[in-house]
């Protein structure tokens, strides 16, 4: 720990710095070191850190010299690849701010953000992200340059605005070669204070909002906030697969390796992420967790599918894993019986799960983004993978996360990054150079969220003796009932997600006599239970309106409820007969659920639980 | 719009009969380089006669195919293969028991020049020439988005899938003209999306002539750049998309009875 603590006293002065002086920094320092890999044609493609700089650079200066200045925006569209992270960081050398959008976002919400950030230039992956900008190119007044990484099947477009990636390389290697050092005096230019980034937050209710987000106050929340968590060097490697233009993964991906070194791989395509995990076998982890939930109920699955051996010897070790967490959570001597029984579990069973699952060598998995059932935690945590589960905000960056001793369902201590305090009402506040620099024109959102100083996350929270932070809920989705008992929707939800027929849960009752949940089965491990029952289905629809379906949920639902008090209990549920989808306004990009237009889609379901009870 | 001039493909009053039956009468048409043409017509229209002849399957009893200026009539279909005419079958023509990687790597064969002598040994040649057919494969992998399915045996895949693995191999043989034979026939909207579109990207990336013989009219006419049709085996008109729906010969004998 002593060591630690001094490497980071060390960071100190390097927060004074923005994104592109610490690529130049980094690409001194460490040459010909990798940087990044990425999968093409098979093999994986090394990236040295003096290869990334010069990319940065000529797509920098081919920007200038095609009429980008000092305080634009620009956008960039499109999957996670290393021309994501040169547009990125091309756009903040040149002192303009870099606007992230899903590539799953629609054209009209592309349109909405487009619109909104006021983006000069938008660089985009392929022709499927370039047609939807060309869709609603007419509006789009400002909008200067489309720049397409990959030119296939855009060859016979006439569209003037149309730039390839490396068009825009070559005009910049020329005026490289015509004005050396002008980039560098660009960079130079930079200042801490500038908003580096806007991050649209996704939004489940209205529009979404974009945080503007400054160098000095990102740099700040990653120094203080998650390096003393995290503990990154420069030997860790990453898996880069969540959306780029989410705060997690821009801070685990872009700014982190920036500041610490480390090496981050591109997956060869979306469906091939979980096979290079397992190439990869990544030193760190990050997911959110849908992708955990639907990792640990896959293995479940397939344990049923596997040999009646290898289902034997997994049944039996399991549970010496998870004794061993008990101990290893609260860092005590784990028992000598227990160790020995441990090493045998880890040598016949748990390191094969383990490098299944890709985490082979994995020494930190951290958990963010959405609250997480805590026994889908401790399974990882069983198999010998530190587990952890961090509370951070888009506005703010990390808030909180175990330092030292990890307690069952509690986020950790808050960081050392922001100064925090409950409110009255139980509401977590924040403090601190990490609080972010207001919302891109929506001065009155801004002012709401940030009082006298103090940023209002909206969540409710607890906080022990110890000072570990426990979260309830969104203050505005606490349920109160009829009775006047509060309830906390979102911790029976993931308790109902642990099932693996369970994909997503929606509990209800905010007034009303007991709790409800509308329930959408997962798909496809419903569909195999389904099929070795011999239940016929053709369609999601079939299987979810099927009464033996509706019996396996009513077990599933019955044994969530275990844990939980009678009035926290679901009394009803109902199947919903369609799966919920971003394109319907149903989830947003980061697949989070928008209650209250799920509420309002199934008000007569919902009306006739409650009414013939 | 491209402007395709020179015919790559001729076709001269070709005619093939099964005993009693006559499969193609007299039909001539031409496919420019370039291009992408489509062959229509209902079942049993001598479409896939058409095909098997250009692809040396069968011996046309009378007429001429000419490909880029070389006579293809008589020749044996490996040496056709050889000349850079590829085909996609209707029915999926791959070794299902092989992995999408092998099937594609010996879809290259036509283009490996060592012997099994320097196989067995594996070194200068031989070597270099798999890296470079790998390094080929690869791309079309790429292309084609197969990299999930890269080292999975083909009987695996699903149909859709399957389908998209048979243009690849077609592709690996770096074809002057491909003939795809219905390419999206029991596939899924988003599938023929697909399909519709790897078909555009190799016309126009890859500069490769296509010939097109599709029953989704809607692919046809968003596709193609010329069609003719085929009724019994004789050609009963030719030409652009537009002027092909409003034949009133096509109409009766085809798009009529799809409309009906």
């Amino acid at each position: 720990m002593g060591v630690r603590e001094h490497q980071g006293r060390g960071d100190m002065h390097r927060i004074e710095t923005t994104l592109p002086q610490l690529l130049q920094e980094k690409a001194q320092h460490y040459q010909g070191r990798t940087a990044m890999r990425e999968k093409y044609k098979g093999i994986w493609q090394e990236i040295s850190w003096m290869d990334y700089l010069v990319n940065v650079r000529h797509l920098a200066l081919g920007l200038a010299e095609l009429g980008m200045q000092r305080g634009e925006h620009g956008a960039i569209l499109g999957e996670n690849c290393p021309e994501w992270i040169y547009a990125d960081l091309a756009f903040q050398s040149l002192g303009c701010v870099s606007v992230g959008i899903y590539p799953t976002n629609s054209a009209e919400q592309v349109h909405y953000i487009l619109d909104h950030s006021q983006a000069t230039f938008v660089v985009v992956m392929d022709q499927e992200q370039a047609d939807k900008v060309l869709e609603v190119r007419e509006t789009l007044t400002g909008l200067k340059r489309i720049i397409v990484v990959d030119m296939k099947g855009l060859r016979h477009y006439r569209e003037e605005v149309l730039i390839g990636f490396s068009q825009v390389q070559e005009i910049g290697q020329k005026s490289q070669a015509l004005h050396p050092g002008r980039f560098e005096q660009y960079v130079g230019a930079t200042h801490p204070d500038d908003v580096a980034f806007i991050v649209y937050t996704s939004g489940t209710t209205g529009h979404p909002k974009g945080a503007m987000i400054s160098h000095r106050g990102h740099l700040h929340g990653i120094v203080y906030g998650m390096q003393p968590i995290l503990h990154f060097t420069d030997k860790d490697t990453i898996l880069s697969y969540l959306p780029l233009c989410h705060i997690l993964e821009r801070a685990v991906s872009v700014s982190m390796p920036l500041m610490f070194g480390y090496t981050i791989n591109f997956a060869e395509s979306i469906d091939t992420v979980t096979q290079n995990i397992y190439e990869i076998s990544p030193t760190f982890f990050a997911a959110v967790p849908r992708i955990l939930e639907k990792m640990h109920s896959g293995l479940f699955i397939k344990m049923g599918d596997t040999t009646p051996l290898k289902r034997c010897m997994f049944d039996f070790w399991a549970p010496v894993g998870r004794k061993v967490v008990r101990y290893r959570m609260n860092r005590e001597r784990v028992p000598l019986p227990l160790l020995m029984a441990y090493g045998l579990a880890y040598l016949f069973v748990l390191r094969a799960v383990r490098d299944k699952l890709g985490m082979g060598r994995t020494r930190c998995l951290m958990s963010g983004g959405a609250p997480i059932a805590p026994e889908v935690l401790d399974f990882y945590r069983s198999l010998g993978v530190f587990t952890l589960e961090m509370y951070a905000m888009t506005e703010c960056g990390c808030i909180a996360g175990p330092h030292h001793r990890l307690k069952y369902g509690s986020v950790g201590e808050p960081c050392g990054a922001l100064e925090l305090k409950l409110a009255a009402d139980g509401e977590i506040c924040v403090r601190g150079d990490a609080v972010f620099c207001g919302f891109y024109r929506d001065e009155e959102a801004s002012r709401a969220m940030v009082v006298d100083g103090w940023l209002h996350t909206g969540d409710v929270g607890q906080l022990d003796e110890d000072g570990h932070l426990y979260i309830v809920d969104r203050k505005k989705d606490i349920i109160i009932t009829s009775g006047g008992k509060n309830i906390s929707p979102s911790e029976i939800e993931n308790k109902l997600k642990c099932s693996p027929y369970i994909k997503e849960a929606i509990v209800i009752g905010d007034g009303r006599k007991f709790l409800s949940a509308l329930i959408q089965i997962d798909y496809e491990n419903t569909g195999n239970w389904a099929q070795k029952n011999r239940i016929p289905y053709t369609t999601y629809k079939s299987l979810a309106e099927n009464p033996q379906v509706f019996e396996l949920i009513k077990e599933e639902v019955s044994r969530a409820n275990e844990g939980f008090a009678r009035v926290e209990s679901v009394k009803k549920y109902i199947i919903l007969d369609k799966e919920l989808d971003q394109d319907d306004e149903e989830l947003t990009a980061t697949q989070k659920v928008k209650r209250r237009v799920i509420e309002k889609r199934f008000r007569t379901e919902i009306d006739a639980m409650y009414g013939s009870g | 719009m491209k402007t395709p001039t020179l015919p790559l493909l001729e076709i001269e009053a070709l005619a093939m009969h099964f005993g009693g039956i006559q499969a193609l009468r007299e039909v001539s048409l031409s496919v420019l380089k370039g291009e992408i043409y489509s062959i229509i017509g209902p079942n049993g229209a001598g479409k896939t006669t058409l095909f098997n002849c250009i692809s040396g399957i069968y011996r046309a009893q009378r007429g001429v195919i000419r490909f880029d200026g070389e006579t293809l009539t008589g020749m044996p279909p490996h040496r056709i293969a050889r000349l850079g005419i590829a085909r996609a079958f209707q029915n999926i023509a791959l070794f299902t028991g092989m992995s999408v990687l092998d099937n594609l790597m010996s879809a290259r064969t036509c283009h490996m020049r060592y012997g099994l002598l320097r196989s067995a040994i594996f070194l200068g040649r031989c070597q270099k020439e798999e890296v470079r057919n790998r390094d080929a494969v690869e791309e079309i992998i790429e292309f084609l988005d197969l990299q999930s399915v890269r080292k999975q045996p083909v009987a695996s895949l699903s149909y859709g899938l399957q389908k998209r693995v048979e243009l690849g191999r077609a592709l690996a043989m770096d074809p002057r003209i491909l003939l795809v034979d219905e390419p999206v026939s029991g596939m899924n909207l988003e599938e023929r999306e697909d399909m519709a579109r790897y078909i555009l990207d190799i016309n126009e990336e890859k500069q490769t002539t296509v010939v097109l013989i599709e029953h989704d009219m809607g692919l046809v006419m968003d596709l193609s750049d010329r069609v003719s049709v085929l009724n019994f085996g004789t050609k009963i008109a030719e030409g652009t998309p537009q002027e092909v729906s409003h034949n009133p010969d096509v109409i009766e004998a085809y798009l009529g009875e799809v409309r009906a």
